[in-house]
């Protein structure tokens, strides 16, 4: 049930998806790994949206290069844990909701644990060792990972539904070199924006998932190109132990967002 | 025989990208790549390790499918393919 005050600040979305939607929202709890370029824009909107759990998760602390970006952090933030300066932001942003931080790196002893019961996770992280584990863990715990990743101008997006989708090893079997990556604010917004859109799509059972199919956006350019992705059978992370439950690629009713 | 190639990303830039050529019947996918990306000293280094091989980062699509970068030697490309190569961009 909605008080008067969550009936008039989700009024016009609840135009699109009525009270069963915004319901399946507020019950959803959603970990958002990683509080900077991309953690910031979705964890912005996720609780704008009325997604009733959020949980945060970064290990560092606000630096002056950071905020030509993470428009979670303001200037008097410098020096600040991220997951303070998120779980102050976004309590304001929206007071209806419940926002968690975890102050930790993200490792194969602790990853899930931190998950916990999430419905799902968000990959708004910056390396590719963090995402194969985020990877295993959705595809253990048999949740979306809704995976995100930029450089420059460019962004990469796709949402990997374990056992129905090719997962992000099957994509992604190598990761690239370490380096200090260039980047520009508008990219992760623009591709943090698509993962939130997923997982408001996922949440609610409607429309077409990211699923199977890898976009390319090219900022320069205006272009978003899409590249069909199928699942590895060999793939470490998803082959053997989900073989028996290959669904064929473009099987699409398969692929609807979760039913609850 | 003609194939599309599109590279992506930082390759894109490099590149640039939907470059149709001709090529002989029976060409690898290794040295159609290795053909187009020999006009650029940057660009080959990004692609290819000092072995020649692909770095192993590298994502190879032929009409959609995966190309493993080890099979890329033996795996010729055939006419009307639609071939792709992106590195993963690893930003946050």
């Amino acid at each position: 049930m909605f008080s008067e005050r969550e009936r008039e600040r989700y009024k016009r979305q609840m135009m699109l998806f009525g009270d069963e939607g915004q319901e399946r929202l507020k019950k959803a709890h959603i970990l958002i790994a990683g509080a900077g370029g991309l953690g910031s824009p979705i964890s912005i909107y996720l609780a704008v949206a009325g997604i009733g759990t959020l949980t945060v998760v970064d290990k560092d602390v606000v630096d002056q290069s950071n905020l030509n970006r993470q428009i979670l952090h303001y200037d008097r933030d410098i020096g600040r844990k991220k997951t303070d300066s998120a779980e102050e932001k976004l309590r304001e942003i929206n007071p209806d909701i419940t926002i968690k931080v975890i102050d930790t790196t993200i490792e194969e002893s602790n990853g899930a644990k931190l998950v916990g019961r999430a419905d799902g996770i968000i990959d708004a992280m910056d390396n590719y060792p963090t995402r194969y584990l985020l990877n295993d863990i959705a595809i253990q715990k048999n949740i979306p990972l809704f995976h995100g990743a930029i450089r420059g101008f460019y962004g990469q997006v796709t949402t990997i539904v374990p056992g129905k989708t090719a997962c992000l090893r099957c994509i992604f079997p190598n990761p690239p070199p370490k380096e200090v990556f260039p980047v520009v604010g508008v990219t992760p917004g623009f591709i943090g924006m698509i993962q939130a859109t997923e997982v408001l799509k996922y949440l609610l059972g409607s429309g077409e998932l990211l699923a199977n199919r890898l976009l390319i956006w090219d900022g320069m350019q205006a272009h978003a190109e899409e590249i069909a992705v199928v699942r590895n059978p060999a793939c470490v992370s998803c082959g053997k132990k989900n073989s028996t439950k290959t669904v064929p690629a473009g099987t699409k009713k398969d692929i609807k967002g979760k039913k609850k | 025989m003609t194939v599309k190639v599109r590279f992506f990303a930082r390759f894109r830039e490099l590149f640039g990208t939907d470059i149709v050529t001709d090529v002989q019947n029976g060409t690898s996918f290794i040295d159609l790549i290795k053909r187009i990306a020999g006009k650029n000293t940057e660009g080959y280094a990004a692609i290819f390790d000092e072995n020649g091989s692909f770095r192993e980062f590298v994502v190879l699509m032929q009409n959609g499918r995966r190309i493993d970068c080890a099979d890329a030697a033996t795996t010729p490309v055939a006419d009307g393919d639609e071939i792709a190569v992106f590195p993963p961009v690893a930003g946050g």
